[in-house]
């Protein structure tokens, strides 16, 4: 045997070799690993604060022919008692970015797609016959409408972060003692005779709200309670999950909206507040 | 080799910054269309061969409980507050009872008020009872014994406990002008008749569309924003009730859910739906029954008592 040949064998086969290699590239993996790990928040939480300071910027300052959202909804996002607007400082963002998408949606010009194998079942299932036709839901506005129509995915978006990421503090408003205790006996045990859950059993303890799908009752105007349940039963308002809110609106009586929504708006609440 | 190492190094690189996908995701998802499928459940209202009853809510007919405001202010109302604390936070005022992370209102909905949904003012008044389970007469006190030993998967508070006491306290209160000895309407749960055609894969779908929104794609339920306690309760899991507890037979559940659930659409489930879900969660891990053994658990973990 030569020694050269023995030298090249050795590189080619030689197995200590090759797992030197392995190693070494193992080693540099992880240690990228670690670093990304370590780099990757920072960049996420710089993406999030751009797209808030572009919501921020759609939502004071509006565009071309969109108005400002401040206008109606107040400079901090806190709704308008008088005109029944909603607060949105504090919402969920997802909560929000739905709600906008379901403003956006025309009632006239859905396409009806057909598929063996349901996807999600999470939308509300209306059985007709042997299909169950699993709508979207829809938001009736004059104004939202059209607004919601004008905003790309990317602003629904960055509209969602900005707001969610607004502080709010409620300011409890004093009510008459017998509307009190009318309301938290329906928020906390609702009608059990007529199958009515409580409020609080959903939208979390003291209404503050649970996740993407129950939004807070506590800090929205008493005003816009009323007309939303309103609009539940007259089928203006039709994106709930599961039918769950229509078929509690069915059995509200105008009475008990009026000392629900004053319970909430009794109650002290604060969001994003540090 | 190198060259292998850079292609994957890339790929992982790409993925640990893990904000661009998640972005695109967000930014690119689309306003969906109007959905129409077929329907992978029971068709409802086809056939008139496949009609089914329609529950008619008639509120005049069940009993009416007597309101939180009116409990009185005096040694008999406290215990009333504390027997309606325990009940509705037993994880908090029955700590050293509690096993898991139920509350008696899990089940007991709205405050052991709703009818058919085991409400306590139809209880009371038919304690002491015969019941088969133990084969003996057993008092309200020995029920609720019961309750916390398999349904709350915990220890069962003595008779003279204060817990025990308040808890009596409350049925008492609850039932105040209700009639002993007499099955009043809406008592315990509604009636679904028994079939030989259940399919957990058929209760996996109702499952699926009528549970997971609040209960979770694991049926772990869902805990308070502030992390304690069980905002949608646990249905199977360390957290639920036990393979010893009433719920666990499969026709038990299915009328439970027949009768309360979705939460505001009672009896809007079909007998079908409620069985195979019902059999469905049945399949599913949870704790022992205490009175069986480990070993039995182990090798037989789905035995029929």
């Amino acid at each position: 045997m030569e020694p050269g040949s023995n030298i090249k064998r050795s590189l080619v086969t030689d197995l200590s070799n090759i797992s030197g290699w392995v190693i070494v590239s193992a080693v540099l993996i992880a240690l990228f690993f670690i670093v990304f790990q370590l780099v990757s928040p920072f960049s996420s939480v710089a993406s999030l604060e751009v797209h808030r300071l572009a919501g921020k910027q759609l939502a004071l300052g509006g565009r071309a022919d969109i108005p400002a959202c401040a206008s109606c909804h107040g400079l901090q996002g806190q709704g308008n008692e008088k005109t029944a607007i909603p607060r949105l400082a504090g919402l969920h963002p997802d909560y929000i970015k739905k709600q906008l998408e379901d403003y956006a949606r025309s009632p006239l010009k859905t396409r009806a797609a057909v598929e063996p194998i349901a996807r999600d079942y999470i939308k509300t299932p209306r059985t007709y016959g042997d299909l169950t036709v699993f709508t979207p839901g829809i938001r009736q506005h004059s104004s939202m409408n059209k607004l919601a129509r004008m905003l790309s995915a990317e602003d629904r978006h960055n509209l969602a972060v900005y707001y969610s990421e607004l502080t709010f503090v409620a300011a409890p408003k004093a009510y008459d003692f017998e509307t009190l205790e009318r309301g938290e006996d329906l928020a906390l045990r609702g009608k059990p005779e007529y199958g009515l859950p409580a409020c609080d059993s959903c939208h979390g303890p003291r209404g503050q709200g649970f996740g993407a799908i129950f939004p807070p009752l506590v800090g929205q105007p008493v005003a816009y309670i009323i007309a939303q349940i309103n609009h539940w039963q007259t089928g203006k308002r039709d994106n709930d999950h599961l039918a769950l809110m229509r078929n509690v609106a069915d059995q509200l009586t105008d009475g008990d909206k009026v000392n629900v929504a004053a319970y909430y708006d009794n109650l002290s609440y604060s969001v994003n507040r540090e | 080799m190198k060259w292998f190492f850079l292609q994957w190094f890339l790929v992982f690189s790409f993925y640990s910054v893990g904000i661009l996908p998640a972005v695109a995701q967000e930014i690119g998802q689309s306003l969906d269309s109007l959905e129409v499928r077929p329907s992978l459940v029971n068709p409802r209202l086809s056939l008139p061969t496949q009609l089914t009853q329609v529950h008619v809510i008639s509120p005049g007919e069940y009993f009416a409980p007597p309101l939180v405001a009116d409990i009185p202010d005096d040694r008999f109302g406290d215990m009333v507050r504390m027997g309606r604390n325990i009940f509705v936070n037993t994880g908090v005022y029955a700590e050293r009872y509690a096993g898991n992370g139920l509350n008696c209102s899990s089940c007991h909905l709205q405050e052991g008020r709703k009818p058919h949904g085991i409400p306590l003012w139809a209880a009371y008044g038919r304690y002491p009872m015969y019941r088969h389970k133990t084969r003996t007469v057993v008092t309200l006190e020995e029920r609720i014994q019961d309750c916390f030993i398999y349904s709350m998967d915990g220890i069962a508070p003595t008779l003279d406990a204060p817990e025990m006491k308040a808890l009596v306290t409350y049925t008492k209160w609850l039932s105040k002008g209700a009639p002993v000895g007499v099955d009043l309407p809406g008592r315990g749960l509604p009636n679904v008749s028994r079939t030989q055609d259940l399919d957990p894969k058929r209760g996996k779908i109702v499952y699926e569309t009528h549970c997971e929104l609040c209960h979770g794609k694991d049926g772990k339920g869902k805990k308070h924003i502030n992390g304690e306690g069980y905002m949608f309760p646990p249905l199977w899991g360390r957290d639920s009730y036990n393979k010893g507890s009433g719920l666990q037979r499969v026709r038990t559940l299915a009328k439970f859910i027949k009768g309360n659930m979705p939460l505001g659409a009672s009896f809007s489930l079909s007998n079908q739906e409620s069985l195979d879900v019902a059999i469905y969660i049945w399949l599913q891990e949870r704790p022992r029954n205490p009175k069986m053994s480990w070993a039995m658990d182990f090798f037989f973990p789905n035995i029929v008592r």
